[in-house]
């Protein structure tokens, strides 16, 4: 349940990871595509602007071509009609050389102000080009359907007294052309104007030449008269059925249409969007000279930025297929990254596992110290530091039958497999041990067992005592571990036979040893993983600094928290590899076979050695603090009197204390080769003495008197003997 | 051993604190011998730190009691452990001085 959880936590946070990586991709991706859209959108614009401008101003150049040729069709005959307005007969020799002459001009005509003729009051000969047989007939216009005088191209000239295009119109009697007229008025000699010359073009040119102009395959130009009628429209329905007016009413968007057209009524040239029937188009328009007409390229929005919207497409459809190949991935790596986590689930749960095997070893092993607080005459502790990696170092302890047994082992290898054989063998210890005093013979039982056994071929290296604590004998034997120290008076390495290790040989015969053990003897036993801790620079602890943290030793529990101390101030940041354990027993039976013997030499400094000497002997004697407190100041007392007064001042000389104690008393022998001196024949002083009959000296033989229970001086060999006897309150 | 002596109207407070072993006795006794000329007031020998005391030790006790009682003055001692209380009455001092205890 609770696994089951933590999983979906994990899934949670690295969906919603991959949920935020996607959409950061996203946004950054539309983001620039958004911008490099609108910039090219912005350069197409420009580009589109800059290709209309050219096309309206090269069509204008064409338009402005005939317009001009039409015009200098008309121009170059003015002084042959003026010639021949006093010729009215030969009038309509006018109208026939401009037609013929120019053969972009259809039509002709040469009409007079009526009544300016006397003989031809109304009079328009019309020379017209037959636009199939290109033959020119001649027609009149003074005709009374006609009624030329009335017409457009006649009166604005007369009016204006200029030359003028008329507004483009269907030519009803040559077919349904489209036409328009430039009229220019004849002055006689007087100045007056006396006819109207004219040259009509047919505009179908116009519709090619406009028509023909593509800026986009979707655009269409206009051409606009100055009243507004279409003259080219690509709805040729429209031509010169509507004006630009009736459009902009139609338009949702009226007042963009409303000011292109004011604009190009007004003549200005420019562009400007328009929305028309829902869609928007860009309209480009300028003015043709004279004419009055307006060119205009419409351009449909849709059309101007189709390239860049399909190339948008394009790209928005990479960037969805990309986004989809992201969360593909991202998918994929998730579902790797659980498999991971999932694997490295399992492996925490085998640690833990293994770990709690370990706990359930570490508990068979006795771990509460002082294991035998009842016991004045053994103090023993242990230790085991377990390194990261399982190991498979064990020790173990017991008394039966007045003797102490135990071992310290180190299985090869690590892991689980060591871990277990460890508890094998402890279990094999305890088993072997419940009946049988020989070590040689426990750990050949051992052996035995654990050989026949072993399939995976591990061993155990491992040693094995049995201290006899009523007589002081430690019988031993050593399955190829490390040999132990001993302390005594020096640290020793004790000595060991190189028997094989356990598990190895069925059937080895396994030597034993013995050593006595005297009072405040110690033995020290450790793994491995103490001489062959390394520090980072890869030296390793070692014998002889095990033995300087063993030198000076103290009572047993602060020892190995000392050494302990010393090894990882030693290890420092370097990772432990191995299992490091230390049994340390600390024998302090047989008190009253001991000698405690303490040297000082004759200088006052020296007395500071005292009280940690008086302890010792006192400890081994069980005294309570305030008969150790006594037993103190009346050794001081009696040896700072030596110290002080025994020698000559500025001579090196000693002075010995030999100690024992057995279960009744406490005696010190204080020796020296001064001059003769018996403190015991002082006169005892008067403790009741009022103050100013007191002496000042006598106390300190007075205290060594009081304390002790007997004091004896001798003096023999040159040498002075004190003794100094307290019997013990025990029994 | 350390000695510390401080001075408040006619009263001389000596504080003692260690092991006043032959050693720390000797290295005190000139500094304690000087205060027998002020003997005349009351001299407090604080002793709440004092862990043990020699011979030695109780002849500059002993010493000052006397000055003091050349001086008319007075020597108390102060918060003795029962340890030194115990050499204190093997010695007599304890019907030589004025013990006070307080915690």
């Amino acid at each position: 349940m609770k696994t089951d959880k933590k999983e979906n936590n994990k899934l949670g946070i690295s969906m919603r990871a991959r949920l935020m990586l996607v959409i950061v991709a996203a946004v950054t991706l539309e983001a620039t595509f958004i911008i490099q859209y609108v910039y090219s959108q912005r350069e197409i614009k420009k580009e589109a602007s800059l290709r209309a401008e050219s096309e309206l101003k090269s069509a204008e150049n064409k338009i402005m071509d005939i317009v001009n040729q039409t015009e200098a069709a008309v121009r170059n005959s003015i002084w042959v009609a003026e010639w021949c307005l006093e010729y009215p007969d030969s009038l309509e020799r006018i109208p026939q050389r401009v037609v013929s002459e120019n053969p972009v001009v259809v039509g002709s005509t040469m009409a007079l102000v009526p009544n300016y003729s006397e003989k031809h009051p109304f009079y328009a000969p019309y020379a017209a080009r037959d636009l199939e047989t290109s033959k020119i007939r001649m027609l009149s216009l003074a005709t009374e359907e006609y009624d030329y005088p009335s017409m457009e191209w006649f009166t604005k000239p007369l009016e204006l007294n200029d030359s003028y295009w008329s507004e483009p119109y269907f030519d009803e009697n040559g077919g349904d052309i489209l036409m328009t007229t430039f009229s220019m008025p004849i002055k006689d000699k007087d100045g007056v104007v006396a006819a109207i010359l004219t040259a009509d073009i047919s505009l179908d040119w116009l519709t090619n030449l406009i028509g023909g102009i593509k800026v986009y395959p979707n655009a269409f130009n206009l051409v606009v008269s100055r009243s507004g009628q279409i003259l080219v429209c690509p709805v040729e329905t429209l031509v010169m059925q509507t004006t630009l007016d009736k459009i902009a009413q139609e338009s949702e968007d009226y007042e963009t249409f409303d000011r292109v057209n004011r604009s190009i009524l007004s003549g200005q040239s420019g562009e400007l969007p328009v929305r028309y029937h829902g869609q928007t188009s860009h309209v480009y328009f300028s003015p043709v000279e004279r004419t009055g007409w307006f060119l205009s390229i419409v351009l449909p929005e849709k059309e101007l930025y189709s390239g860049v919207r399909r190339i948008g497409m394009i790209v928005i459809l990479l960037q969805l297929l990309g986004l989809a190949m992201l969360i593909i991935i991202l998918r994929v790596v998730a579902k790797n990254q659980n498999k991971y986590l999932r694997v490295n689930e399992q492996k925490e749960r085998m640690e833990n596992e293994l770990h709690i095997a370990r706990e359930i070893q570490m508990a068979m092993i006795p771990k509460s110290f002082p294991p035998f607080p009842e016991r004045k005459d053994l103090d023993l502790s242990a230790a085991i530091i377990p390194a990261k990696e399982v190991g498979g170092d064990l020790y173990d302890f017991f008394i039966r039958d007045e003797k102490l047994f135990f071992c310290i082992g180190d299985v090869s290898g690590k892991g689980i497999p060591a871990s277990l054989v460890m508890a094998v063998t402890r279990s094999l210890f305890r088993a072997m041990s419940a009946h049988e005093d020989s070590p040689a013979k426990i750990i050949t039982s051992m052996n035995n067992s654990m050989a026949e056994t072993n399939e995976s071929t591990m061993f155990v290296t491992f040693f094995c005592g049995v201290l006899d604590l009523k007589a002081g004998q430690l019988r031993y034997c050593n399955a190829g571990h490390n040999p132990p120290m001993i302390l005594t008076d020096a640290i020793r390495i004790l000595p060991v036979e190189p028997n094989l290790s356990l598990g190895i040989l069925k059937g080895m015969d396994f030597i034993e040893q013995e050593t006595p053990f005297y009072y405040d003897d110690a033995l020290f036993l450790y793994t491995d993983g103490l001489s062959e801790a390394e520090n980072v620079a890869q030296e390793q602890f070692g014998e002889a600094r095990i033995r300087a943290a063993l030198h000076g030793r103290k009572p047993s529990e602060n020892h190995l928290a000392n050494i302990e101390q010393q090894v990882s101030r030693f290890v420092g940041e370097a990772p432990q590899s191995d299992d490091l354990t230390m049994l340390f027993i600390h024998y302090l039976g047989n008190a009253d076979k001991k000698t405690f013997h303490l040297t000082l030499h004759n200088n006052v400094e020296q007395i500071a050695l005292l009280p940690e000497y008086v302890e010792t002997v006192a400890k081994a004697a069980q005294l309570d603090n305030e008969t150790i407190f006594n037993l103190n100041l009346a050794l001081e007392e009696a040896v700072s009197n030596v110290i002080l007064y025994a020698y000559p001042e500025g001579t090196d000389n000693v002075v010995d204390i030999e100690a024992k104690a057995d279960g009744n008393q406490v005696s010190f022998v204080i020796t020296d080769s001064g001059k003769p001196f018996d403190p015991t024949a002082k006169e005892e002083v008067d403790i009741d003495a009022e103050i100013t009959d007191r002496p000042i000296g006598g106390l300190g033989i007075h205290l060594v008197r009081t304390i002790m229970d007997k004091v004896s001086y001798e003096r023999k060999e040159e040498k002075n003997i004190l003794t100094l006897i307290l019997t013990t309150k025990n029994d | 051993m350390e000695v510390n002596i401080t001075r408040e109207n006619n009263t001389i407070t000596v504080h003692f604190s260690g092991r006043m072993d032959t050693l720390g006795a000797q290295e005190i006794t000139p500094q304690m011998n000087a205060l027998a000329d002020e003997a005349y007031g009351t001299i407090i020998m604080d002793c709440t730190n004092l862990t043990y005391i020699c011979s030695t030790g109780l002849r500059i006790f002993l010493a000052l009691r006397k000055s003091a009682a050349d001086k008319g003055g007075k020597v108390i001692v102060r918060n003795i452990c029962d340890d030194i209380r115990n050499v204190f009455m093997m010695t007599g001092f304890l019907n030589l001085f004025e013990i006070q205890s307080y915690n």
